[in-house]
């Protein structure tokens, strides 16, 4: 996963170097709720976010997201039951997403101050790869779901190219056989590096 | 600031990329599963006495190998064995079940055996190699092209498995005995026999406590 990953941020930077545009990386803290959170309660201290914009007119701005989050709980020894089953354990619960989105934000301030608020909103898809270690077995589902993602923020100017910013992502995913919507919110802090 | 200062700004983000996985188990025990199953239309209170063997039997595959040709299985050790029975006899006491021989025609009977199993994996974590490797760091695996290596470690796994049969109901019919509750006690067969004891007689503990049924 992480090749991945690295590989679409590489991507991004090359493709960030030829034109004018802006790229974002920024540090996920994510907060599971719905099925997610049922599953594991845990607040994410784990993931990075990566963002390509392309400025298609003033205050307009157009490009791809992509990103890793890592939602991990340890819940201790209990039982589960099914019917006359019952089976007693730990449980340690994984659940990596990967948001794949086409987004458009926009600046109603154009950017002309210190500190310029934003609106976003992505579609797309998110993997979500579900994994539990019980015992000495491991059941994972995997599921890519249709997702939307609306998102606020606030861009802090530091220098020309260079802007720190704070933002908040609802990733609303959608019920699939193999797996329920795995929706999150999210606070990303980070940089956004802009070409001059 | 200057563009060596923006791609270190980078580089102090990337490693997030690199602490993203989480920590699994730690402990022998945390890898511990009990495992009961019950026959739902089975009234396990009009049974009073149950007998149960003095040992624990080996089972090494689905067909009984005899190689001493003394016509009996393996078993377990006596000691390990004795570990397993009295934490058995102490719980069916507990709820209410007397022990009597079996020529006394006991209600029920409690069979008790274990098994191990050796599991090896051909994919075991590059790190082990890294330092021999400079420049290739974690994250790299391993590639055997077109075929399967032999095997490379391995960890051993058991299972206590135990087995509560209606004797009430003899003769039994189609040649099948009636395993009314069953329990399978299942992790790492891995530690010091005295580590392997405790963990043991908790988990016999647990399957006790999760089947209330068997409660007079």
């Amino acid at each position: 996963m992480k090749y991945y990953i690295l590989s679409a941020f590489i991507l991004l930077c090359g493709i960030n170097s030829y034109s004018q545009s802006s790229f974002i990386l920024t540090y996920p803290i994510g907060f599971p709720m719905g099925d997610l959170h049922d599953y594991s309660k845990k607040t994410s201290w784990r993931g990075i976010n990566m963002e390509f914009l392309g400025h298609a007119k003033p205050g307009v701005a157009v490009g791809l997201e992509t990103g890793w989050n890592v939602f991990y709980e340890k819940v201790g020894k209990q039982p589960y039951k099914s019917g006359t089953t019952t089976v007693t354990g730990v449980t340690y619960r994984y659940t990596n997403a990967v948001p794949i989105l086409v987004e458009s934000k926009w600046y109603p301030t154009e950017e002309k101050k210190k500190a310029n608020p934003y609106v976003g909103l992505g579609v797309g898809t998110l993997f979500a790869s579900r994994s539990t270690d019980f015992g000495l077995y491991r059941i994972t589902n995997e599921a890519w779901q249709f997702c939307i993602k609306p998102e606020v923020g606030v861009l802090f100017s530091i220098e020309p190219g260079l802007k720190a910013m704070v933002g908040v992502k609802y990733y609303g995913a959608f019920n699939t056989d193999d797996l329920d919507g795995q929706n999150f919110l999210s606070i990303n802090v980070g940089f956004v590096f802009s070409s001059l | 600031m200057t563009t060596s200062l923006r791609y270190l700004l980078l580089a102090c983000l990337l490693p997030l990329l690199w602490s993203c996985y989480p920590k699994g188990a730690e402990y022998t025990d945390e890898l511990d599963l009990v495992y009961t199953n019950y026959a739902s239309d089975f009234n396990f209170t009009a049974l009073k006495t149950y007998s149960i063997p003095d040992s624990v039997v080996k089972i090494t595959g689905d067909v009984i190998s005899d190689p001493d040709g003394d016509g009996k299985p393996s078993f377990l050790p006596s000691s390990s064995g004795k570990v397993i029975l009295d934490q058995i006899k102490t719980n069916m006491s507990n709820y209410g079940w007397t022990l009597v021989d079996k020529r006394q025609n006991p209600d029920a009977t409690i069979l008790v055996s274990s098994m191990t199993t050796t599991n090896i994996y051909y994919y075991y974590d590059w790190w082990y190699w890294g330092w021999y490797y400079p420049g290739y760091y974690p994250g790299w695996g391993w590639y055997y092209p077109g075929y399967y290596p032999p095997y490379v470690t391995g960890y051993r796994s058991g299972s206590i498995f135990m087995q509560f049969i209606d004797n009430t109901s003899k003769p039994w019919g189609a040649d099948n005995a009636p395993v009314k509750w069953v329990c399978i006690l299942n992790g790492l067969a891995e530690g010091g026999t005295s580590d392997i004891a405790a963990r043991t007689q908790i988990n016999i503990d647990q399957a006790y406590t999760q089947s209330p049924y068997l409660k007079h």
